[in-house]
């Protein structure tokens, strides 16, 4: 998997690309670690995201818990098949998808 | 049409093909499959002459093949084939890779050549490449044109010989739906093939070779279904089922991934079935045997796949305390179970002689 970081002042945009899953999600938690540092608004940009199991769903929660608290997290381009996923899980109803 | 008798090929001291016989009659569509080595090539090669039999008897239509009055040529000319590799010709267009055959081999007009070109272009639709090159295809379109090239000669038969191994798997489908299509015409086939979907589907009969004889030979339905001989037996599983084992909590998680993705290409599953296979496997093996499942890690991973009913089947067999991650009424469950549920369509767990069996339904 790929992350691309792009930040506009307060605002983080991550750009996922290939696979989130038990062996890539750390490498998610390791950016999100490092990088969060004074934003305020988170935004994932999925559309290269080809397949998400629920080591990488527990990764986007955290994130999501974490900016909540602030001006919040925005998921956007997500494919048919992520989006299955959220569904199955519930994650559809908890995420801001756009 | 074509009569095959005691057919031998030895290149040295390795003896390729023992004893081949068959009968092929006109119109059918014969798939040939074995594992790689057991002289599938060498049969269609000796077959219009690219290899010249050591012994044995073929005749075409009446005419003996060895008979060394027989008329090479012409007689390459009823056998198109059709090989792995295109071998266009690069600085020539498209339709004039077509029209050197007819033109140059049979006699032909330019300009019945290029009508009847054009018109085959569009049989396997591609009319409006034409002025093309060949370098401006992709590896189906290239393929394509190549059957094309192959029916301008006016063949009787066609000989393929894994027309779509050298493909990008996206581009498989295209070439064999061109494949069928001649078959649904009447034209009369051999295929060597991999594609054991197609050779099920479109086959008139299967021949599956190995040990340098058509081992086994009968309808699509007897050769997948009830193979009866032993190897058939072995080769048909093994092509149905795709098998990894994990020894070590440290196991490739990549090899098997990749494995289970292969395999399914190669059964012409969706991309959504494998995506759900490599999903509920991961969260069985990484979120519960691997997590809870006991010490010593002995987990084999079994996916196979039923034809006739389009299911896929997900088999854990794993040693350690009998323990099914499935089990719970569905309250306070973490993720990796609440996916597995709600994507396969049925699961079942039971103890199979000491060691837990857990088939899941996708
Ligand atoms: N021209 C040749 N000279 C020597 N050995 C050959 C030649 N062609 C094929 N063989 C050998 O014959 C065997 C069968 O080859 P082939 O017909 O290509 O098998 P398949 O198509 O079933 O994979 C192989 O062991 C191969 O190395
Ligand atoms: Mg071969």
């Amino acid at each position: 998997m790929v992350v691309t970081q792009k930040r506009e002042e307060k605002h983080l945009v991550l750009t996922l690309e290939g696979r989130l899953d038990t062996t890539t999600a750390p490498q998610l938690e390791e950016v999100l670690k490092s990088s969060l540092g004074g934003v305020t608004h988170l935004t994932l940009d999925l559309a290269k995201l080809v397949y998400v199991s629920s080591a990488g769903l527990r990764v986007i929660l955290g994130a999501q818990k974490q900016m909540s608290k602030l001006d919040g997290m925005v998921v956007k381009n997500v494919n048919e098949t992520v989006m299955d996923v959220f569904e199955v899980t519930g994650f559809k109803e908890i995420l801001t998808l756009e | 049409m074509i009569s095959v008798k005691h057919l031998s090929k030895v290149f040295g001291d390795t003896t390729v093909l023992k004893d081949v016989n068959a009968e092929i009659q006109r119109g059918e569509v014969i798939s040939i499959i074995g594992p790689s080595g057991t002289g599938k090539s060498t049969f269609l090669r000796c077959l219009n002459l690219l290899e010249r039999p050591t012994g044995g008897e073929v005749t075409i239509d009446g005419i003996n093949l060895l008979d060394r009055k027989t008329d090479v040529y012409k007689l390459r000319q009823k056998m198109g084939m059709v090989f792995q590799s295109f071998n266009l010709f690069s600085h020539l267009m498209v339709v004039e890779n077509i029209m050197l055959g007819p033109v140059n081999l049979l006699g032909s007009g330019r300009q019945e050549a290029f009508e009847d070109a054009m018109r085959l272009l569009a049989t396997v639709g591609l009319a409006e490449k034409a002025y093309a090159y060949p370098d401006e295809l992709s590896g189906g379109q290239k393929q394509r044109v190549a059957i094309a090239r192959t029916l301008a000669m006016h063949p009787e038969i066609v000989l393929f010989d894994e027309p779509t191994s050298a493909l990008d798997p996206t581009m498989v489908s295209e070439v064999l739906s061109v494949v069928r299509k001649l078959a649904d015409e009447g034209m009369t086939m051999m295929v060597v093939t991999h594609e054991m979907k197609f050779a099920r589907d479109v086959s008139t009969r299967v021949f599956f070779m190995d040990q340098g004889i058509i081992y086994e030979e009968g309808s699509p339905k007897q050769i997948f279904e009830e193979p009866k001989r032993e190897r058939t037996r072995g080769f048909i599983n093994k092509i149905r089922t795709y098998l990894f084992e994990i020894r070590s909590r440290t196991f490739d998680f990549y090899a098997m991934n990749s494995g289970i993705e292969e395999f399914g290409r190669k059964q012409m599953l969706t991309p959504k079935q494998i995506n759900n296979i490599q999903l509920v496997t991961e969260e069985l093996l990484m979120n519960q045997l691997l997590t809870k499942g006991g010490d010593a890690v002995d987990i084999d991973v079994n996916v196979g796949y039923a034809e006739e009913s389009g299911e896929v089947a997900l088999t854990l067999t794993y040693g350690g305390s009998l323990f099914n991650p499935l089990e719970g009424d569905g309250s306070d469950e973490d993720l990796s179970v609440l996916i597995v549920k709600r994507v396969a369509r049925m699961s079942k767990w039971e103890s199979d002689a000491g060691r837990n069996k857990l088939r899941v339904i996708l």
